[in-house]
């Protein structure tokens, strides 16, 4: 399952051979689009970091076609998604998220479109039927606080968490996208659901903290001293604060979680010119590196992070991409054991 | 008994307090011009409009599985049997009484002492009470448990310092423990005790309590034969609120008792919400249709209570006029109370936000730290300046809601308490409200705005209606409270001098509680103005309040950044409230020389 030492290795090829990426879009499209004036975006992505960014300089590219964005977890995305559809008055064009889109594909709310930008993309990062592709990548690994952690001393390995003297230090988030699921997820992925369900039960005797924050305030908890360690914590965001000078790091742990950030495009979107337009825009060159300057991860092979450390081949660590459809067939199960052995 | 004659002009029929009771004058009285009864059908259908949609979908959405899609399934009883047979299901339940019983002791032991000392001796800090309030309700919810957690925390300075002067290795304080829910809880609820409590008792009349003092009462002994039972309607009615929400509430259960492993009844049933896209509302549901028969129950004893209205009038004909007592000695001990109060409500947590604030991350306080001091995340605020321009929105949302309640529910109230055929109704239809989570009034909500042929859907007046409904429960306990008080022989000398009732209750009944209703806009305006759950669902690119925009950083943004948007925020809240509540108190202070 080197599923990310596989991306690492296609980046070569596609960077040899990026179509150029700066292509300008169909003018057919483009026109198009700018008769509809306007595209509307329900977006889990944060506003200030990334969608103000994106949105202005999509803007700037397109005059004429404003973005409007509205931004809220996966959950009531898809909720608000879902019954705008069923009164037949959907407002929004594109939607993204790490596990937004399973439940609305089958509510047959999607649409099979994939801009031309996908060709600079593997396999692993869109969707073969074409309901989706990735914008941005995201890392779970352990973070520790260096002031309580020196890194020599820092666990390696799996088995390495189960020493004794972490009892009671490590914490996790709640969250099952990000968080306790993701991590229980890709031990079982990894090593098999009988030999993963040995290892989690060992590691439920560490006492593992629960706290129902989003990963970026566990990782704030870390970094105050409250707990020395969390589990599957946002890599970029560990760097995003020492860069700043608080005392954490990330750790190259494997296997390392990787829920990826997808976009779509509805079916029955009020703008479907615009739509398309900004898909492509996302996934473009250009797109992803506005991704980068903001401190995301940017999807696109080729286009390295702020950090390329943070990206697998960057930073020489194996992935295991989690797609949208992995994540909505495995959480309940994967919520199921973080109930039965850490609560 | 002391006889002031100030509104003693129309007491002809009011011999003594329960004179009128069931006097002919009463009888004529409404019956002679009775539009009262066409007013509570009209209440009744627009309550009904509001409430029921939401209660039908709710109820339906506990009977019913849900779909991968989100659709409704097949008809099941399986959200009820999930709460009964959860493991733990009596530690649970023994936790979540321990904690709701806690929190209303607590909110109310501080709330109502400071509002008694406030408005009934003559502390010189009372406008640090009020300050107190309208901040810690400014202040975004998460924002104030966070607060409390840094300060409390094993790392925190509490312990970091306790752990120096013991020397100890182990954190002294455990926040992560059920005491440490109560106090966070507690601290969050005392406002909402203090803000009714100070209306009721700016309203009380002064003769009881002089009448047992001149009868050789001490202060204690006034304040519990006295005091405390004219104020048992509106103490009943805080502890339904804080009861009902307590036993409701998921942040501090799920931000503080998760990490320490306590359980409560809501915890697994928020877990569960949030396993699934789109969340499985289903056990959600069921566990507040549960709460709805208990909040009913409350209700059924609260009103029994209540019945025998005469005994909690305290604004009658004869001259009433809230003098302060003059306390001696014992103020001291009053000002100190107020002042921990001021310190344990507003400075503590403020301070802790303004620490994380200037921090470039976060990190405990120390001396250390100090060097670190930045404006960083305070350039970040001023340079966002979207969301100071989602201000204006998020205040007409707010005020436009806080407004509609008050009007509907002081009808409402009047009408109740005035024990009009038919009008319990209205007080049980604006308190069902209590007990909807707001993700699941949300995706009513949603459906019905869509389904409406109004296009309101996306826009601010979806907002107000929403927090409208969200938040009657809360407008008709501080109208209750408040109109319980008023005996009704002022708006019968109203009607033999010839004035209809609604010219009674316009005139007379609603400038003397005037301070109940400016309480209860304050509040709403306050708390819905910073409510995420419901707002996030009703979201659109056209209309956002501030705590959804602010609240994307929570999920991404470093705890610094949040802490100076919060802190922020709650300065634009506190201005605008503290400057409304000025007006308010001007206006009475003009009309009514209070």
């Amino acid at each position: 399952m080197r599923i990310g030492s596989l991306v690492a290795s296609a980046v070569l090829a596609w960077c040899l051979h990026m179509p150029a990426s700066c292509r300008a879009a169909d003018a057919a499209l483009i026109a198009a689009a700018k008769k509809e004036g306007r595209v509307v975006w329900y977006t889990t992505l944060i506003v200030n970091q990334a969608i103000r960014p994106l949105a202005k300089a999509f803007e700037e590219k397109y005059p004429g076609i404003e973005v409007r964005y509205s931004r809220a977890d996966s959950g009531p995305t898809a909720l608000k998604i879902l019954n705008e559809a069923r009164a037949a008055r959907l407002q929004a064009d594109v939607f993204d998220g790490t596990g937004t889109v399973p439940p609305l594909v089958r509510a047959g709310l999607v649409a099979a479109y994939l801009p031309p930008t996908a060709a600079n993309y593997p396999p692993a990062l869109k969707d073969p039927d074409g309901h989706w592709i990735c914008t941005n990548l995201y890392f779970l690994t352990p973070g520790i606080n260096t002031g309580l952690i020196p890194r020599e001393t820092a666990p390696r390995t799996l088995q390495d968490l189960l020493n004794p003297k972490w009892r009671g230090r490590i914490a996790w988030s709640s969250n099952p996208t990000a968080g306790a699921g993701t991590f229980i997820g890709t031990v079982l992925r990894r090593l098999g659901e009988d030999a993963g369900l040995a290892y989690l039960r060992s590691l439920a005797k560490q006492q593992i903290v629960s706290v129902d924050a989003s990963s970026r305030a566990v990782l704030d908890q870390v970094i105050t001293g409250e707990y020395a360690m969390a589990l599957d914590i946002f890599n970029h965001h560990a760097v995003l604060s020492a860069a700043k000078g608080a005392p954490v790091d990330w750790l190259k742990l494997e296997p390392v979680a990787a829920p990826i950030q997808v976009a779509s495009l509805l079916k029955d979107a009020p703008h479907p010119n615009a739509g398309k337009l900004l898909l492509e825009f996302l996934t473009s060159e250009e797109g992803q590196r506005i991704f980068a300057a903001v401190d995301y991860l940017p999807a696109m092979p080729g286009i390295a992070a702020k950090v390329p450390s943070l990206k697998p081949d960057g930073g020489g660590f194996a992935a295991d991409i989690l797609p949208p459809e992995v994540l909505a067939q495995n959480t309940d199960h994967w919520m199921m054991i973080f109930k039965d052995l850490f609560r | 008994m002391l006889i002031s004659t100030k509104y003693s002009g129309g007491s002809t029929i009011a011999e003594g307090r329960n004179s009128g009771r069931t006097g002919l004058g009463r009888v004529r009285y409404w019956r002679a011009a009775d539009p009262t009864f066409a007013i509570v059908v009209v209440l009744a259908l627009i309550l009904g409009v509001m409430v029921i949609p939401p209660l039908a979908s709710l109820v339906q959405g506990s009977l019913r599985l849900t779909t991968p899609t989100g659709d409704l399934g097949d008809f099941t009883l399986d959200h009820y049997r999930r709460i009964l047979s959860d493991r733990q299901f009596y530690q649970s339940l023994a936790n979540s009484l321990v904690f709701c019983i806690g929190t209303a002791v607590l909110a109310i032991g501080m709330g109502g002492v400071v509002a008694w000392f406030v408005v009934r001796t003559t502390t010189p800090f009372k406008s640090l009470a009020y300050l107190s309030a309208i901040v810690s309700l400014g202040t975004p919810y998460v924002l104030y448990v966070t607060a409390w957690l840094f300060l409390l925390g094993r790392s925190g300075p509490v312990n970091t310092a306790l752990m120096a002067m013991t020397g100890s290795v182990r954190p002294i304080v455990n926040v992560y423990s059920l005491t440490g829910m109560i106090v966070i809880e507690g601290f969050l609820w005392s406002p909402l005790a203090f803000l009714l409590l100070a209306a009721v008792f700016r309203s009380a009349n002064a003769d009881y309590e002089e009448a047992a003092r001149m009868s050789g009462a001490g202060i204690p002994r006034t304040l519990v034969h006295v005091s405390l039972r004219m104020m048992l309607p509106a103490l009943l009615a805080v502890a339904v609120l804080i009861a009902v929400r307590s036993l409701e509430a998921f942040e501090v259960p799920t931000l503080v008792g998760l990490p320490g492993a306590i359980k409560l009844l809501t915890t697994e049933i928020y877990l569960d919400m949030k396993k699934s896209v789109p969340p499985d509302l289903g056990y959600a549901s069921a566990f507040s249709v549960v709460l709805l028969f208990l909040a009913a129950i409350l209700l059924y004893f609260y009103s029994r209570l209540v019945r025998n209205a005469a005994r909690f009038h305290t604004v009658t004909g004869r001259g009433y006029r809230p003098r302060p007592f003059e306390l001696g000695r014992v103020r001291y001990v009053g000002d100190a109370f107020v002042l921990l109060n001021f310190v344990l409500i507003l400075v503590v947590p403020t301070f802790a936000l303004l620490w994380l604030s200037l921090m470039p991350f976060t990190q405990t306080i120390s001396l250390n730290g100090l060097k670190a001091l930045t404006l960083e995340n305070y350039d970040l605020v001023f340079h966002s300046g979207f969301y100071l321009d989602l201000a204006w929105k998020t205040w007409v949302m707010s005020a436009g809601a806080a407004t509609l309640v008050m009007a509907v529910t002081v009808l409402s109230a009047w009408l109740a308490v005035r024990r009009r055929p038919g009008a319990f109704l209205l007080d049980g239809l604006a308190t069902v409200p209590l007990v909807f989570p707001g993700i699941v009034l949300g995706v009513a909500m949603i459906q019905i705005l869509l389904a409406a042929p109004v296009p309101v859907y996306g826009t601010i007046w979806a907002f107000v209606i929403a927090f409208a409904i969200r938040y009657l429960p809360y407008g008709m306990r501080y109208a209750s409270s408040g109109m319980l008080q008023v005996h009704p022989e002022l708006e019968e000398a109203a009607g033999v001098a010839g004035g209809s009732p609604l010219l009674a209750l316009r005139r007379i009944v609603i400038p003397l509680i005037r301070p109940a209703i400016v309480s209860g806009w304050l509040f709403i305006f306050l708390v819905a103005a910073r409510d995420v759950s419901l707002a996030v669902m009703l979201a659109s690119p056209a209309a956002e309040p501030v705590a959804v925009a602010m609240f994307d950083l929570w999920g991404n943004g470093q705890g610094t950044e949040l802490a100076a948007f919060g802190l922020v925020w709650t300065a634009m809240m506190t201005v605008v409230a503290c400057g409304l509540y000025a007006a308010a108190r001007q206006v009475e202070a003009s009309g009514f020389g209070a």
